[in-house]
């Protein structure tokens, strides 16, 4: 057992070594910069500081198909540039890991504050249907485990993963045993061959055997189908969650990040659930929820996720919504007897 | 000869009759040739629009990205690939109006990729807009009063670098194509073709041209062939390159 001290986004990007990534591009952004400072000073690794944040997303899609696994990393200004080049990728099956260290939005907003408004941003954000593997590590250790599983699923599903923080998650240094860790990694290879092997054309239009489709609806009905079915088949080797606390309360708590790790002392009197992979969101709740009378979803934003829990448990929920990037448990358990919970 | 750069099941191409871009597509194939290269040592990135849909025809691995981003994937495939020989293939529109950014940039970091950029002066493909590339007084869809602006200066942006390629040649001057094609390939570094185009459906009958044919002679009449210089002039086709 070796701890090292480390800092949530550092943590990411010896995941992202350890996953064998070889080309990072990015554009500096608070609070998610210190992965490209750490990235830019690997000998082995390309690394481009682009233009912008869309030439950055744009590039390790670029990468990815030379035959590199790839990574570009933001906060949520640049994470809304980058939806144009995830759909793209989603479209032309592209593995890549983009990272999104969350801060107080919309537009600059709160730049040095912490957040979790991009949630629905990061299932939704292209135009279209896309269907994306996200996950939100909640810890340093956890930072490095799941970048590795990022690049994993990614590869797994030929498409693009998404690996949400914040600022306290990126920003935060811990001890971590990347050893520990590495024991029981799994690192997937590629599968898709690199470029200048075959006549393969990756369009970001409807297409079929590598012609584009424009005008057959047919052909759309079939790709979606098989999207939505590839996602779904992938993403179920990467249910990760975390169930605790009092199982024989009536209510159920859900958070997630950093926000999971302030309420952490609750588990005395409720259940917790802290969903890993975000999206697709898990089955797993909607056995868990049967047992609970209340269910909370306490999130750093408008109630993104509370809205995903209601649609996947079909009944009504609440909502506990910490606004402006402070967390703090004592406004949590006012909130909680406001709802007649505590 | 170059039969083999295609994928035939797929002709026809989607472009108008009379339209210059298959000109420009044939000419790249027969500077492949000419420089031996296999299928396999080379990759075609495109953006959106007209010109966008040509790596579609190519019978190697391709790209057909979002609208202005060829050059950050071909730079990022070059990388990633250095073996590749990464040609970008795409239009003004797409390279000069929403992907400007990175014409200033992939060339500042001197990429090892050729773009082709077939400047038909338009956004063809949707109609035949106002382009940054038309000229002044152009009566366009989003112009009908005509343009009040100077076109960009493309070549300006190229030769602001240290190092740089640039040259400037029509789909009248078939052979000058191929060689500015072919010398842009051996370029190490970023190099850059404007090829001139005449889009004569949503552009050149706008412009009081009836034919593809009076465009292509306009070509003929009005550039004059440079060799040697620091700088083309406007009405010049050449190639200015530094080392």
């Amino acid at each position: 057992m070796t701890k090292k001290l480390l800092q949530g986004n550092e943590a990411i990007c010896l995941g992202a070594i350890k996953a064998g990534m070889k080309f990072f591009a990015g554009y500096p952004i608070t609070p998610a910069s210190e992965i490209m400072h750490f990235l830019s000073r690997q000998k082995d690794i390309g690394f481009v500081h682009a233009e912008d944040e869309i030439a950055a997303i744009n590039m390790v899609i670029g990468a990815s198909l030379g035959g590199a696994k790839s990574m570009t990393a933001t906060s949520g200004p640049g994470f809304s540039l980058k939806q144009e080049g995830i759909g793209l990728a989603h479209m032309m099956e592209v593995p890549v890991v983009v990272v999104d260290c969350q801060r107080v939005g919309p537009s600059t907003g709160m730049p040095t504050l912490g957040s979790q408004g991009d949630i629905l941003q990061s299932a939704h954000g292209s135009h279209g249907d896309i269907f994306p593997i996200v996950f939100y590590p909640n810890s340093v250790e956890e930072c490095y485990k799941y970048t590795i599983e990022a690049f994993n699923a990614a590869e797994d599903s030929q498409s693009p993963v998404i690996l949400l923080t914040d600022t306290s998650t990126s920003h935060i240094y811990e001890t971590a045993d990347t050893e520990e860790i590495d024991k029981a990694a799994k690192i997937r290879q590629r599968t898709l061959e690199p470029f200048g092997k075959g006549t393969r054309h990756f369009t970001g239009l409807a297409h079929e055997k590598d012609a584009p489709k424009t005008r057959d609806s047919e052909n759309y009905k079939r790709w979606i189908k098989r999207t939505k079915e590839k996602q779904t088949r992938a993403a179920n080797n990467y249910s990760f969650y975390e169930y605790m606390g009092q199982k024989d309360s009536d209510t159920l708590l859900v958070a997630y990040g950093i926000t999971s790790r302030v309420i952490s002392p609750l588990r005395d009197r409720f259940a917790i659930f802290r969903p890993i992979r975000l999206f697709p969101i898990l089955d797993e709740l909607k056995i868990i929820a049967k047992d609970f009378k209340n269910i909370v979803v306490i999130e750093q934003n408008e109630g993104q996720y509370l809205h995903e829990v209601e649609v996947l448990l079909k009944r009504k929920i609440q909502g506990i919504s910490v606004q402006g990037g402070e967390v703090k448990l004592s406004g949590i358990e006012e909130q909680l007897k406001v709802l007649g919970l505590e | 000869m170059t039969e083999k750069y295609f994928k035939q099941e797929l002709f026809p191409t989607i472009w108008c009759a009379g339209c210059g871009i298959g000109l420009a597509v044939k000419e790249t194939a027969k500077a492949f040739k000419e420089l031996g290269l296999d299928n396999n040592q080379i990759s075609i990135v495109s953006g959106i629009g007209c010109s966008g849909r040509a790596a579609g025809y190519f019978n190697m691995d391709t790209i057909h990205g979002c609208h202005g981003r060829a050059i950050p994937v071909a730079e990022g495939l070059k990388r990633a690939n250095p073996k590749l020989n990464v040609i970008v293939f795409s239009g003004d529109g797409d390279i000069v109006g929403i992907g400007g950014n990175h014409l200033i940039h992939s060339p500042r970091r001197d990429t090892d990729i050729t773009v082709i950029c077939i400047n038909n002066q338009t956004y063809g493909l949707t109609g035949g807009q106002l382009a940054p590339t038309s000229a002044e007084g152009a009566v366009t869809m989003t112009s009908p009063f005509g343009s009040k602006y100077h076109p960009v200066n493309i070549q300006g942006l190229i030769l602001a670098n240290k190092r740089f390629f640039y040259a400037r040649t029509t789909v009248f001057h078939i052979d000058h194509m191929r060689k500015c094609i072919k010398e842009a390939m051996q370029f190490k570094g970023f190099s850059f073709v404007e090829i001139i185009t005449n889009c004569v459906e949503t552009y050149g009958k706008r412009q009081g041209y009836n034919n593809a044919y009076e465009m292509l002679m306009d070509y003929k009449k009005n550039f004059k062939m440079a060799s040697g210089k620091d700088r083309l002039e406007d009405n010049e086709i050449g190639i200015v390159r530094k080392e």
